[in-house]
């Protein structure tokens, strides 16, 4: 087996450390205007960011959305105060002239020692880029947002003044003279994200590394295997809950669904995005439930897409991420409630066996040599 | 109230802690910043933030953050020393025209709540169709006015109304907008927007939209009609100027000769074609007078643009010029220096006191006349 598997963390959400119950943490309240999620939370971050580094977690995704603060701005703050994190940044194409962008990432990659990667989305509802100003529809999004990160990467490339005529994106003469900073690249890695076959072919022409929700070994394996010959990473995004047992764990899981009138609003939100990703999680959530002995779709209507939940024993979390690691996935985005105290468990229970494993199979693949 | 203080912030790299600069030094560094080899490409938090903490303790109340190809990204460098500064503020320039306003806001919003809403804005409408063209915009000088009008409305949408912001403009469109982080400070809701406002079009939009009118220096009463439109309008005036404060005049005039090119020839003013104020320094060219008045000179200008204008003289005779455009109605200065660190410490501690004292005379007076009034009535 080649590289050891990595492992990310969603950031929490303004307040959300000092949240008390996962219930806190659904998308309808955090979405209210009156929720501390609308406010940076530098104190419950730098905790959490140094604790995720202490638990072994490479990365934090930031995710962007008109209910929370600006990613780029909230990486430079934590990034300041941490020293090995990085930070994998959300954005939505569409929002800034490419030439902008690289300028403020390159900036940010100078002032916190490169780390500093992309999570490329298109956007998810019609009517927040309405918000944001942008009126195209989902398909016209993709074709841009390959646009935008053709410019973008010839800015990165450095081989002088990059001339671009497209559809949704024009630059004449462009040239920036603050470059990617970091050890060992001269651009940050791009997650694109979506379930579409515009968001895969993005993934394919411009990303580092296809984002997609976790699903079943099984049935992620061809499309995997596809994406690897192509050169191009698969990582997953996932919820988790690790109890000593498999039974302990599914009971924690039940008991994270929240109040009827709250899942009647949440419903509402989910049915006006026009995310593939998201439609395909819900009919999960609803046709299936259990995707699998250990893969839980249930809290999906509650707490988005992102929300496809694995639980069981250390163990057997540990044996379900070598199985991915099997068919070719490299690395894990992974969220859980509370964030923090899940994280410590992985950090603590999980990662523990996983290394011991690679280790392991390392040394027996260096013997056969 | 009292005059305020801006500086500009040094280019990075420009101020290096423990390595001192000859002003001639300090003077081509900053030439040559905004250019293809540019020096200053690269942001160096050691130097900047030795520099905002002289900066705060010499009385500075902001710092003003360049925009442009050459150097760092003004608004995630006033993040960075905003979280290493207590007090400073940071004028971060902007152009209309690279972002979405609704996404403008989201960052401005984001990082007034980090720095305890430290943050202002030099919003410009772009000053080389060249570098506009890299970035992405091919708008002509006038509509780029027109665009940018709209982009401060929309802006300033987002920072006055309550509940979604609709509009429906030439350049922008934006429907049911909506942003939950607010601009977060102690005493006010929206940033400070400077406009500069050297031609009809850029004076129109700060009239329209902008707080307080930014140009470069000139005599007082040369001012006075500009000052009188504004001041009409409500906004405030801030002047742009370089000071070369010595002991006496004849050191700070030898001091500012020794800033004068070699080569005589030296232009840097048509990297910015399409500014009209610094079409106007370069035509100042080699006009005989270069004494705007005995302490106001343009000696720097047809070379390196109308913010070399300089201001220069003893400690008191340049406390006065500053008490001259108070009384004039100007209300701020953004000032520059060479090297910007030693003249920063020269006017803290010098210059300053001599403007703060008669400041305070002035108000002891005023209450004084007002306690006598109210005696007699």
């Amino acid at each position: 087996m080649d590289a050891n598997l990595r492992f990310h963390w969603m950031l929490p959400k303004g307040g959300e450390v000092a949240m008390k119950t996962a219930q806190e943490t659904n998308r309808v309240l955090t979405t209210l205007s009156s929720s501390p999620a609308a406010l940076p939370d530098m104190q419950g971050w730098v905790k959490f960011a140094q604790s995720a580094e202490q638990s072994g977690i490479e990365s934090v995704l930031l995710s962007f959305s008109r209910y929370e603060p600006d990613t780029i701005l909230i990486a430079c703050a934590v990034g300041a105060a941490t020293t090995s994190l990085k930070f994998i940044v959300a954005y939505r194409m569409g929002l800034m002239q490419p030439t902008t962008f690289v300028q403020q990432i390159n900036t940010l990659s100078g002032l916190i020692g490169g780390r500093v990667a992309l999570n490329v989305v298109a956007g998810s509802s019609a009517a927040e880029q309405r918000g944001y100003g942008d009126f195209l529809d989902h398909d016209e999004r993709y074709a841009r947002a390959d646009e935008f990160l053709t410019i973008c990467r010839g800015l990165w490339n450095r081989t002088g003044e990059v001339n671009f005529a497209g559809k949704y994106c024009r630059v004449e003469g462009a040239q920036l003279n603050t470059p990617f900073l970091a050890p060992s690249r001269r651009f940050p890695e791009i997650y694109v994200s979506g379930h579409s076959e515009q968001a895969q072919r993005l993934a394919l022409a411009c990303g580092s590394s296809w984002l997609r929700l976790i699903d079943t070994p099984e049935k992620l394996a061809p499309s995997v295997r596809s994406f690897r010959e192509q050169g191009i990473e698969v990582s997953l995004r996932l919820a988790i809950i690790c109890r000593e047992t498999h039974e302990e764990a599914v009971k924690a899981a039940r008991a994270m669904l929240p109040d009827e009138e709250i899942s009647r609003q949440e419903r509402a939100i989910l049915s006006g995005s026009d995310s593939q990703t998201l439609k395909q999680a819900l009919a999960a959530a609803d046709e299936v439930g259990w995707l699998n002995r250990n893969l839980w779709a249930g809290l999906v209507p509650y707490y988005g897409s992102s929300a496809v939940t694995l639980l069981g024993s250390p163990e057997e979390l540990a044996e379900i991420f070598l199985e991915y690691k099997r068919i070719g996935i490299t690395q894990f985005i992974i969220s859980g409630w509370p964030k923090l105290d899940e994280m410590i468990i992985f950090g603590h229970e999980v990662l523990p066996l996983i290394h011991r494993t690679e280790r392991a199979s390392m040394s027996s693949a260096k013997r056969t040599e | 109230m009292n005059l305020k203080f801006h500086w500009m912030l040094p280019k990075s790299g420009e101020l290096v802690v423990g390595k001192p600069q000859t002003a001639k030094e300090a003077a081509r560094f900053r030439i040559e910043s905004t250019s293809r080899d540019s020096p200053a490409a690269r942001p160096e938090m050691d130097g900047w933030l030795h520099f905002a903490r002289q900066a705060e303790s010499s009385g500075i109340e902001s710092v003003l953050v360049a925009l442009n190809r050459y150097e760092p990204d003004p608004l995630i460098i006033s993040c960075a020393l905003g979280r290493g500064t207590t007090s400073l503020k940071f004028i971060a320039a902007y152009r209309s025209g690279l972002m979405q306003p609704p996404t403008f806001v989201q960052q401005v919003n984001t990082l007034s709540a980090l720095i305890g809403g430290r943050i202002d804005l030099n919003i410009v409408a772009g000053s080389s169709t060249a570098e506009q063209h890299g970035y992405g915009d091919f708008l002509t000088h006038d509509e780029r006015y027109a665009r940018a009008e709209e982009f401060l409305a929309v802006c300033n949408r987002f920072w006055r109304a309550e509940g979604e912001v609709n509009f429906q403009g030439k350049h922008y469109r934006v429907e049911g907008g909506r942003l939950n982080t607010p601009f977060v400070a102690p005493d006010r809701k929206a940033p400070e927007i400077y406009v500069s406002g050297h031609s009809q079009g850029s004076e129109r939009l700060a009239f329209a939209q902008g707080t307080c009118l930014l140009r470069v220096a000139d005599t007082p009463e040369k001012l006075q009609p500009v000052i009188a439109r504004a001041r009409v309008r409500g906004l405030r005036i801030c002047l742009r100027l370089g000071l070369i404060c010595k002991a006496t005049r004849a050191e700070a005039i030898a001091s500012a000769s020794a800033l004068l090119p070699e080569n005589g020839d030296e232009n840097t003013t048509r990297l910015k074609d399409d500014s009209q104020m610094y079409r106007e320094g370069a035509a100042l060219g080699s006009a005989t007078d270069r004494w705007l008045s005995p302490c106001l000179w343009t000696g720097l200008v047809p070379h390196y643009g109308p913010v070399w204008t300089t201001l220069l003289g003893s400690a008191d005779e340049v406390a006065n010029a500053f008490l001259a455009y108070k009384k004039v109605g100007v209300s701020e200065f953004i000032i520059s220096g060479w090297p910007e660190l030693d003249e920063l410490v020269t006017f803290g501690e010098k210059v300053l006191p001599v403007v703060r004292e008669a400041e305070r005379r002035t108000a002891t007076r005023a209450e004084s006349k007002r306690q006598h009034a109210g005696l007699s009535t």
